[in-house]
């Protein structure tokens, strides 16, 4: 030993007066600033979906219902409990939280003798470091659930204009994967559906390639699964989990991916009627629309024979004689409703009740009636002049049947809803063939962020060469002894009074004429109720104008139900909910029927 | 850091090196030259001290992935070393001759990766997981929550709910599904 061995402890004494590099007091040491501590979860973003518990490799989590959240559109109303004897404080939990809402603080010391102290919902049962601004957050350069949409080919504006095609391409089935595979199936889109369609399911069927098996989980809820994997106005799309933090799931192309990528004769296989025994009883169902259509699909595959009498020409509603082509086209239709007849459906078309045949006769002949008869009337503005006006509605009709409409060189629509949408570029594509130039000009009262229309839809109306005027109000279709010259309108000041009633206030000096050879009110439609006949009508219970109907979609009349746009609306899959809703109404009392006479 | 990459790319294969920070790198070296590289480097680049050995599963490439990460501490600088192993063939070289305290990491590699390391001292004995029977718990084929249910009781009293079947009770029971 040396003597520098013995000395050396002693050299230690010369930083006797620097400051400690130890903590001085060790019990209050915080975390590191980025340390996974007891967790935070801010209650004004967490919707509940589950997708902690999902992917908790220690299920340590539940979905628990807590006061003062409830249910509601894009929220279960559930928040996640922890059970801290099991959670490892991996984090994957904050990783994947679809809306940031929960985090880590850097707490993690705590001592209880309770140990059921350790399980409680992070954001309701209070805690010290609720408000901890350190600790464990997600990182957000990389997120394990895509945040951008899958592409999708369609049509360029100028590829479009100028005919009836279909715009949208649809995904590829190898696209349709990817899209499915960032849906986190947490189903809080179910609830938003008016049809309540098994989204997640479906989706992880497109997930799994198994686009046979999607269809038939896509009939079990939706008959019209091709249209609205088309057209549906896909609310469920606006609480979607994934619209948080990225693009809402792509729900209603991952619809339509399942209904193409089956074999269109595979159709009839995989949708088979049940073998139940036929019950000798029957029911009428006046229009052939989605909710008419849905009803007989439903009664049919129960045993009952269904007839649905139809005004047109064909079936299909408003799917039909009002969407266009290029939204969708008339074979998707045709193949879709030759389904609904494959259950024994028997659908007679040309057959206007109240001509052709009465209410009487059809109350007596069949042991239900179902009234789906559609929105088919225009409402007018009733401004001076426009008696001289066309109805989109018929407008749409009738290039859908074929016949001649006059094509002018300029048109004004008055409207901002999807029917005028759909008529202004439907006007717009007849002015490209015959003029090759597109002169259509769309008036509304709303201002253009509260158009009733589709973003998407005002979108490619814009690109497609229509002109929009926001904040218009008709005041006169101008005429020059009987032809149309033009639109006058003023600004739009407000829409509703104080009491929120429609009474538009405008501005007199703004004013402008809109040349147009043709103006198209687009404001609404009603239903045509002539086929009632007047004993019917005094009869019924009537609601502001519409057929009053109990939650199951009956009447007041024992023998008569009625669904769809004429009596709720306001689109196709909300017709699909209502047709099975009045079909376990109507089936409830056929069974009544068949219990008395035996 | 850059100067020490140059030089030992006139003799070794070197990875593109990725710098989190400036005194942070990364590079990917080939198993049979790892040795060597870390010799030189602790030997004549002054990286003396062994930060620390890890792995990682790359189950998609069937891979693991070994970091070495080593440490100058007169220049502040840190440099990870990257090695990858086929992951049917688990199998690494032992540097404990480097750095004694390799053959803790090694031994703790073997445990919880199933990456073993032939002639490392101890490397077969039980590190924390006395009596484990299972597939390497690192290992990505080794399914956690199946094992935790297995192995751990639910604290009494535990219940959840189904976001999608609570909405259905809570906001649409009268709904009829469909023709279901």
């Amino acid at each position: 030993m040396s003597l520098r061995d013995v000395l050396s402890p002693f050299t230690a004494w010369k930083h006797v007066i620097n400051d400690p590099v130890t903590i001085k007091d060790p019990f209050n040491r915080p975390g590191a600033d980025r340390y996974r501590g007891f967790h935070q979860n801010d209650m004004d973003k967490c919707i509940g979906c589950g997708s902690c518990e999902e992917i908790c490799q220690n299920a340590a989590i539940d979905m628990v219902p807590v006061e003062g959240q409830e249910a509601g559109p894009g929220d279960s109303g559930l928040r996640p409990m922890i059970d801290y004897g099991r959670c490892c404080w991996c984090a994957l939990c904050v990783d994947v939280c679809m809306t940031g809402s929960l985090t880590m603080s850097n707490e993690y010391t705590w001592v209880d003798s309770d140990p059921d102290a350790f399980r409680f919902v992070p954001g309701v049962d209070g805690k010290s470091w609720d408000l901890e601004p350190k600790g464990y957050q997600r990182e957000d350069t990389r997120r394990l659930t895509g945040t951008t949409r899958a592409p999708m080919g369609e049509l360029a504006p100028e590829d479009r204009i100028g005919n009836f095609c279909e715009i949208v391409d649809g995904f590829t089935p190898e696209q349709a994967v990817i899209e499915a595979d960032r849906c986190v199936e947490c189903g809080l889109c179910v609830a938003t559906c008016p049809a309540h369609m098994d989204i997640p399911d479906y989706i992880a069927k497109v997930r799994d390639g198994d686009f046979e098996g999607g269809l038939q989980l896509l009939y079990e809820t939706n008959p019209f699964s091709q249209a609205c994997g088309r057209i549906c106005t896909h609310k469920c799309e606006t609480t979607c989990a994934a619209m948080h933090e990225g693009d809402a799931i792509a729900i209603r192309w991952l619809k339509r991916a399942i209904t193409d990528s089956v074999d269109k004769d595979r159709y009839f296989d995989l949708i088979q009627k049940p073998d139940v025994p036929e019950t000798g009883q029957s029911v009428a169902v006046i229009g052939a629309g989605p909710a008419g259509l849905t009803t007989a699909f439903d009664l049919a595959r129960k045993g009952h024979k269904v007839v649905v009498f139809e005004a047109l020409d064909k079936p299909g509603g408003m799917m039909r004689y009002g969407i266009p082509e290029y939204r969708l086209p008339y074979d998707v239709l045709d193949h879709e409703i030759s389904v609904i007849e494959a259950m024994g459906v028997e659908i007679r078309c040309n057959m206007r009740v109240g001509h052709e045949i009465s209410m009487e006769q059809l109350a007596k002949a069949y042991d239900a009636v179902v009234l789906s008869i559609g929105l088919h009337q225009g409402r007018s503005t009733r401004v001076p002049g426009s008696d001289k006006a066309e109805a989109a509605i018929d407008l749409l009709r009738r290039i859908t049947a074929g016949v001649e409409v006059p094509v002018p060189e300029q048109v004004a629509v008055i409207g901002g809803g999807n029917v005028a949408m759909d008529i202004a570029r439907s006007m717009a594509r007849l002015q490209k063939i015959k003029y090759g130039r597109v002169g259509v000009t769309v008036t509304a009262l709303e201002d253009l962020d509260r158009f009733l229309a589709d973003r998407e839809e005002i979108e490619e109306a814009q690109e497609e060469g229509c002109v929009i005027y926001p904040a218009r109000g008709p005041q006169e279709i101008v005429l020059d002894g009987e032809t149309v010259m033009g639109l006058r309108t003023w600004k739009v000041q407000a829409i509703f009074d104080d009491q929120g009633r429609f009474a538009p206030k405008y501005d007199e000096a703004d004013e402008m004429i809109h040349p147009a050879g043709m103006v198209v009110e687009a404001i609404g439609q009603m239903a045509d109720i002539s086929l009632l006949g007047e004993a019917l009508t005094e009869k019924l219970e009537w609601n502001r104008g519409r057929i009053m109907i109990d939650s199951t979609g009956q009447t007041s009349e024992p023998w008569l139900w009625a669904a769809g746009d004429a009596v709720s609306g306001p689109d196709v899959i909300h017709a699909v909910a209502d047709g099975h809703r009045v079909a376990v109404s109507v089936g409830k009392m056929l069974a009544a029927k068949r219990e008395k006479v035996q | 850091m850059r100067h020490i990459l140059y030089r030992l790319k006139d003799r070794y294969h070197l990875g593109t090196p990725v710098f989190q920070r400036d005194d942070l790198c990364f590079v990917t070296v080939k198993r049979f030259e790892l040795r060597a590289i870390l010799t030189e480097l602790r030997d004549v680049e002054g990286f003396t001290h062994l930060t620390l050995l890890t792995a990682v599963d790359w189950i998609e490439e069937q891979q693991f992935q070994l970091t070495y990460m080593v440490n100058n501490r007169v220049a502040n600088l840190t440099l990870a070393l990257r090695v990858m192993l086929d992951r049917e063939d688990a199998t690494g070289d032992t540097i404990h001759d480097l750095w004694p305290t390799a053959a803790t990491y090694q031994r703790e590699l073997r445990e919880m990766f199933g990456i073993t390391f032939p002639g490392s001292p101890r490397v077969d004995e039980e590190f924390i997981l006395e009596g484990w029977t299972d597939l390497p718990p690192y290992r990505r084929d080794f399914d956690t929550l199946a094992y935790s249910q297995q192995t751990y009781n639910d604290r009494p009293g535990r219940v959840t709910h189904d976001p999608k079947t609570h909405m259905q009770k809570t906001l649409y029971a009268d709904y009829p599904k469909g023709a279901k």
